[in-house]
């Protein structure tokens, strides 16, 4: 006789929420006229606020496994939800006018968009491989569905396809990573894992598995030679989805990266710290000194992605707690500033006009100088100036690889976001300096600008008091 | 707090600044200039402690979390600098308010002079070397913005973008030099940093940490090969030159030098570098000054010429070149302002700042004139003037140094030709632009400024006299703090006298001034010897080209990687795979055969597993002719069920048997559609690419198999064998685990089948496809459609098959069989009805409508996982006992069974969906002829 035992649905309540909502939602629409869609966003909205609140409910009582040990609760997990929330929402927003100007303003996108955020709850919080590749699978079907979402567009089709297929391959390489983990250790859970590469870090199946795993979470980061689907993929898909995807699964991927390698592969770290370099270094070159060549603002940042995700692995690679916190640091902020670039280009589309070629920039300071106030703040942030957040980001990560005496890597590293500091300029020369072609109104709405420079200056005061940031990222770890 | 709230006081002034300038121009002005006495007063309560020989650290927690808190400190380095920023600041804010016209915005200059104000203070007053480098780069964008200030200009946006590229790029590599330093040493903290030069200077990474910090000083200092930026940055207003370019920004690189000399300095490493940059500067700033005619252009190339005199002098190292450095800095500051307001009030009142314009100027400003030459002597080294005494200690060290080295003697030889460029070009200033002759077609008449713009330039002049004949009297305190806040240890003996007797150094200054008025006068062939060779030798266009260089090898990179082609990125993805998985295999130099013992191999096996191989290398082969590679595929599925049947698996060589066959079906209803050969796309150069490394891969994926196999492992399989008829109660462990054990799974998985069986229906509803009527030859299809044995033939198989469906779904939970196994059996049953008598004869004898069935089946299943809470269990817990039944014999019940059934019907039910709206999609009838429905 065969029982189940009732988990502790507690710790899982966010997920719950948000997947009974998803379904709800996902009903309710259908039974709405177009007229009212508004309730779909409001609800999706709400979706996530309720989320948050449970999830920040939740985080008193520290680190918990229900499911059989199969999901875990813990203050890294709440954190990066949270953050997934608070991104997933924002993006909402900044949807809402692009979706509606182009006929696109319907259910799907959002209901998506909540399966998508469920996968990433399921990833961040997995204590297992089964349940970590599930949420995986969860997102990326989701996001494979959203790129394609503009059906009529020949680009987002072309770029959903490549993608799905990639992506597939990708799972596929996971997968047969992860079988080989389970072949050795005999149990999916995560510290049952952790648990026997501690006795035999040298077995040879086991780093096999491991390579393959790098290859899937490459894959999922955008890290080269994996990197390939990212500017296919940002450049095509409609701009609220690339915005989607350049955000709130970068956490997830961070934290999926946390939980495989770190604490279930931590004693291999030797090895993968190896194959994390060659990701870096190769991400942080060829990111940024092809981003250069780039005239789509859209491809432009998916390099510019690219050669972050070096950054990050760079953290994560140190193999230090100090490491971790700076690359979490690293992903959140990232996440936010990426969300207000591509929010910015859809601040200035409007219908029949999608404002993602860096000539469209051209001369922003005489149609808004606001905006291009708020567009210089952001840029600065992504190339690491000071007083913006992207400085403290780029700084922990760095100070993290030097304390365990990557010198050169740190030094690489530092001389290729020169080279990257150059494209960022180049978008702020092209607001600034060039005559406007574009002179149409923008026509965004006040609630449009509301967001954009909350998000912008939120760069700025989070680089004049990163202090609170900082320290959750670090406590958690 | 009074340091913070000095550094804060003009970022919020700037704010300020900007709405006061709404009510007028004078408003901004006084604004700014409150702004910066405010901030003058918050220091000078602490003025007087570095005096007393104390340092002033004021601490407030910022990111205690990473132990980055905002700490200033004020010694007597910190002191000179502020006390610079802040007076010339005072005196610049009050020139530019008369400097610029009525277009300007006023209110925009002061903010971002404020800006600018505050980052610098910043940087000097900072004891905390990270956030020393947050405002070195906050200098840095306000230079950008100052220097930008006439954005409409083409020369200024230039200047600008090439200041922010040069020093930005300094100030990263500055911050792996702090980061280096601060890993040396365990702290940021200069306090910590100056008193472990020792252990900085002895560490493996100290020529890393030194080369990065030079990096960052030279950039900003614009010390040779950096210098090309500043003549460009001279696109700025003149206020903006005379504070940014002369006094300030430029002085921040040569005050890192300063504030680290005692971590830092001493070693050869150090007077290479710093000295050989500083001479080169040195020499090169003041050849090139001689020969600008743009009146700021020459004053740039002399500011080079004298920040390399600076860092000549730190780079010599011994403590009376650091206090001469120190001292050159504050007569530099002083005299170097004054000149670029001079040159700032000629260009205001005649229009022009070409040299070759405007001669005899004295007649129109005789007042002016009189200033700019007291501070062009001073430039130039004249005795009694201020320049005269840093530079004339200068002479001191260098021919000090000429007895020390081996080449010494070009040391005192270069600093003296230095020497005598200096003088030239300050005649020249002086010479072309007051005097000889008339002025030629100004675009303005000029006469003197308006009272006000002459005062800062007045107080400045005077300081340059002042401090020249009375040394002792005026700067010697302050140097003297600021010297020895620098060195950190006592002052060396010295004497600011103006007459020290006749030594080397005074001839060196008399062959100096000589020199230079001699070469003034012969300057012309030089002169049009430089003009035909300028623009070739010109930075700018090697900073351009370095630009474009990066831009087509970014070019060239993206055109090779950035194809956009899938397949190509399959390739890549695959090769990476490739080669992270080899090094993971070579990471670790284990064999690849593990220690299990291999089974025996017998005859059957060989000719399984050859037969196999043939056929998939035949699948290869023939993948174009897609009919028989169909074919073939379906024999190599049935083949592996061979092999499952040889390792004891029936339930999965059944299975395995059943999907294999519906497979082959539904595969045939789709080729339908498509032509019948693939054609060829790629290049057999390609191919063979790809062949290759599908052999590599396939032989990779081979050898881990092996590798696996070949290693011992513990199989979860023995759990369940122990555990079915306990647990379970059933022998079949196979169907256990699919009812039983894992019986929540299976539910979620006919879920799927079901929705996937509905999916597929709501896609090709009502959906008609014309196939072709013919074959690839061009015949006709058969018109005899549905043969009459075929048919009939059929129609007799099928009693037996659900007979067999039955029995094997009965048995399952102890023999092999199951719910799955039996759907598939009745299901190809059916499809065979489909296939031998037609759609519309088998539709007249049975439903086509399958959504009941599949909704029934998973009604069961669900009811009977729900069933198990009426009797208190949890959800799918099962039970079981045993009965008699005729003909099967013992039969075991066990409630598995009825979720069984469900299993059962839904994959009938979803698989005859499938299958079924799969082959109604071309219509009832064939199409013949071309054209369709």
């Amino acid at each position: 006789m065969v029982n189940f035992e009732i988990p502790n649905f507690v710790p899982a309540l966010p997920e719950i929420f948000v997947l009974t909502m998803a379904c709800v939602i996902l009903i309710f629409d259908l039974f709405i006229k177009d007229n009212d869609r508004i309730v779909t966003f409001v609800l999706a909205i709400g979706t996530l606020v309720g989320a948050m609140m449970l999830t920040i409910s939740l985080s008193e009582t520290g680190r918990v496994l229900t499911f059989n040990d199969m999901f875990v609760s813990d203050p890294m997990g709440n954190v990066l939800k949270v953050f997934i929330y608070l991104v997933t929402a924002v993006v909402f927003i900044y949807s809402r006018q692009y979706l509606k100007q182009r006929g696109l303003f319907k259910g799907e996108y959002f209901v998506l968009g909540l399966f998508g955020v469920l996968g990433m709850m399921v990833m961040v919080s997995a204590h297992s491989m089964l349940t970590l590749y599930m949420g995986l699978e969860l997102l990326s079907l989701s996001l494979y569905a959203m790129v394609a979402f503009q059906r009529d567009s020949l680009s987002a089709t072309e770029a959903a396809m490549k993608y799905f297929v990639l992506g597939a391959l990708a799972s596929g390489m996971l997968l047969y990573g992860m079988s080989m983990l389970y072949g050795v250790a005999g149990t999916l859970d995560i510290a049952g894992i952790s648990a026997v590469v501690a006795q035999s870090p040298n077995n040879i199946i086991l780093l096999l598995g491991l390579a393959f795993v790098v290859v899937g979470l490459a894959f999922k980061l955008g890290a080269v030679p994996f990197h390939m689907w990212v500017p296919d993929v940002y450049q095509g898909a409609p701009t609220p989805v690339t915005m989607y995807i350049g955000a709130a699964p970068k956490i997830a991927a961070f934290a999926m990266v946390m939980r495989l390698l770190v604490e279930g592969l931590g004693d291999l770290h030797g090895h993968w710290q190896t194959m994390l370099v060659v990701l870096a270094i190769l991400s942080i070159v060829i990111g940024n000194v092809v981003a250069i060549a780039q005239t789509n603002l859209k491809r432009m940042l998916a390099y510019s992605t690219i050669s972050h995700v070096g950054f990050i692995l760079l953290g994560i690679l140190a193999g230090t707690e100090n490491g971790y916190s700076a690359s979490m640091f690293y992903v959140v902020v990232y996440a936010l500033t990426s969300m207000g670039a591509f929010g910015m280009i859809i601040v200035l589309s409007r219908a029949g006009f999608e404002a993602d070629n860096i000539d469209d920039f051209k001369g922003l300071n005489e149609r808004s100088p606001w905006l291009a106030a708020m567009m210089m703040i952001l840029m600065f942030s992504m190339a690491g100036v000071p007083p913006t957040v992207g400085f403290y980001a780029k700084l922990s990560v760095l100070q993290s690889i030097v304390q365990v005496d990557l010198v050169w890597l740190a030094v690489t590293a530092v001389v290729f976001s020169v080279v990257g500091a150059f494209y960022y300029l180049r978008i702020i020369k092209t607001m600034y300096f060039d005559k406007p072609e574009d002179t149409a109104k923008i026509e965004a709405g006040m609630d449009m600008r509301i967001v954009i420079s909350l998000n912008s200056l939120g760069m700025l005061a989070l680089g004049i008091f990163p202090a609170a940031l900082m320290q959750w990222c670090i406590v958690v770890m | 707090m009074n340091l913070f709230f000095a550094v804060l006081t003009p970022f919020l002034g700037a704010v300020l600044v900007a709405w006061a300038s709404r009510f007028g121009r004078s408003h901004a002005a006084w604004a700014a200039g409150g702004v910066a006495l405010t901030a003058l007063a918050w220091l000078s309560p602490l003025l007087s402690q570095p005096f007393a020989g104390t340092t002033v650290v004021q601490r407030l927690e910022w990111m205690p979390s990473v132990g980055l808190d905002l700490v200033f400190r004020l010694d007597g380095l910190g002191l000179l600098f502020a006390g610079l920023i802040l007076g010339i600041g005072l005196l610049v804010i009050l020139y530019a308010r008369y400097y610029l016209s009525e277009r300007d915005s006023m209110g925009r200059l002061y903010a971002y002079l404020l800006l600018f104000m505050g980052s610098m203070l910043g940087v000097v007053l900072s004891e905390n070397l990270i956030q020393l480098l947050i405002f070195w780069e906050l200098t840095s964008l306000s230079s950008f913005l100052l220097i930008a200030y006439w954005r409409e200009r083409e020369m200024a946006r230039m200047g600008a973008r090439m200041a922010l590229a040069i020093t930005g790029a300094g100030g990263l590599a500055l911050l792996g030099g702090i980061l280096l330093l601060g890993e040396i040493t365990g702290s940021y903290e200069l306090s910590v940093i100056l008193a472990s030069g020792d252990l900085i200077r002895g560490h493996s990474l100290y020529l890393p940490t030194l080369i990065l910090v030079l990096l960052g000083a030279f950039t900003k200092s614009a010390q040779f090969p950096f210098h090309f930026w500043l003549p460009h940055a001279m696109a700025a207003p003149t206020p903006v030159s005379a504070y940014l370019h002369s006094a300030t920004m430029v002085k921040a690189g040569v005050f890192l030098l300063a504030r680290l000399f005692p971590a830092l300095s001493g070693t050869p490493e150090w007077s290479w570098l710093v000295g050989g940059a500083g001479l080169c500067t040195l020499l090169l700033g003041a050849v090139v000054a001689l020969f600008k005619h743009d009146l700021k252009g020459l004053l740039a190339y002399s500011t080079i010429s004298h920040l390399g005199l600076i860092t000549l002098l730190f780079g010599i190292a011994t403590p009376m070149a650091v206090v001469a450095g120190v001292f050159h800095i504050i007569n530099h500051a002083i005299f170097k302002a004054s000149l670029f307001m001079a040159a700032g009030i000629i260009d205001h009142e005649t229009g022009t700042r070409d040299m070759r314009r405007m001669q005899g100027l004295w007649q129109f400003m005789p007042f002016t004139a009189t200033l700019a030459m007291v501070a062009a002597a001073s430039m130039a080294g004249v005795p009694l003037f201020n320049g005269f005494l840093s530079k004339e200690m200068l002479f001191v060290e260098a021919s000090e140094m000429a007895s020390q080295q081996s080449f010494g003697w070009l040391l005192p030889v270069t600093v003296t030709v230095a020497g005598i460029f200096a003088v030239a070009y300050s005649l020249r200033f002086i010479h072309d632009v007051f005097f000889g002759g008339k002025p030629l077609e100004l675009p303005r008449t000029p006469h003197e400024p308006p009272r006000w713009m002459k005062v800062p330039v007045e107080v400045l002049v005077l300081l340059c006299l002042v401090v020249g004949l009375f040394p002792a009297q005026t700067v010697a305190p302050l140097l003297a703090v600021a010297a020895a806040s620098t060195l950190q240890t006592a002052l060396p003996e010295y004497n600011l006298a103006i007459w020290h007797g006749f030594n080397p150094a005074l001839w060196m200054s008399v062959t100096a001034l000589v020199g230079g008025v001699l070469l003034y006068l012969v300057r012309r062939p030089f002169s049009l010897l430089h003009d035909r060779f300028e623009g070739q030798l010109d930075a700018r266009r090697l900073y351009n080209a370095l630009l474009q260089g990066l831009m087509v090898i970014a070019r060239r990179i993206t055109a090779l990687l950035d194809v956009g082609s899938l397949q190509r990125m399959v390739f890549v993805f695959i090769g990476f795979a490739l080669l992270l998985g080899w090094m993971g295999w070579s990471g670790d130099r284990s064999v690849l055969t593990g220690s299990r013992p291999l089974l025996p191999v017998d005859a059957m096996s060989l000719l399984v597993t050859a037969v196999l191989t043939v056929i998939s290398v035949a699948v290869v082969i023939l993948h174009r002719q897609r009919f028989t590679a169909l074919v073939l595929v379906g024999f190599v599925g049935l083949v592996v069920s061979l092999i499952f049947v040889k390792f004891s698996a029936p339930d999965l060589a059944l299975t395995q048997l059943l999907v294999e066959v519906v497979t082959v079906v539904l595969l045939l209803l789709a080729l339908y559609f498509l032509p019948q050969h693939s054609p060829v796309e790629s290049h057999p150069l390609r191919r063979s690419r790809d062949g290759l490394l599908a052999l590599l891969v396939g032989g990779g994926v081979g050898a881990l198999a092996w590798a696996v196999l070949t290693r011992p492992h513990s199989s979860i399989g023995d759990f369940f064998l122990a555990n079915s008829v306990s647990g379970g109660g059933g022998s079949n462990v196979v169907n256990v685990i699919l009812v039983d054990f894992r019986g929540f799974d299976t539910l979620g998985e006919i879920t799927v089948l079901a929705l996937a069986g509905l999916a597929v229906y709501a896609l090709l509803e009502k959906l008609h496809i014309s196939g072709p009527s013919q074959n690839a030859d061009g015949r006709d299809w058969n018109w005899d459609l549905h043969p009459v044995i075929m048919a009939s033939f059929t129609r007799l198989l099928l009693p037996l098959a659900l007979l067999v469906s039955v029995f094997i779904l009965l048995r399952g939970h102890n023999l092999p069989g199951g719910g799955f196994i039996a759907g598939l059996v009745t299901a190809v049953a059916l499809i065979m009805q489909y296939l031998a008598n037609g759609v519309a004869w088998t539709h007249s004898r049975l439903s086509a409508n399958m959504h009941p069935v599949v909704g029934v089946g998973l009604l069961i299943a669900t009811l009977t996982g729900l069933g198990s809470f009426v009797f208190g269990y949890p959800f799918l817990t099962s039970t079981f006992g045993h009965m008699k039944w005729p003909l099967v014999g013992d039969f075991e019940l066990a409630s598995a069974m009825a979720f069984d059934l469900g299993v059962y019907l839904v994959v009938v039910g979803a698989t005859l969906l499938i299958l079924i709206h799969l082959g109604l999609m071309h219509g009832k009838e064939p199409v013949r002829g071309k054209g369709g429905h």
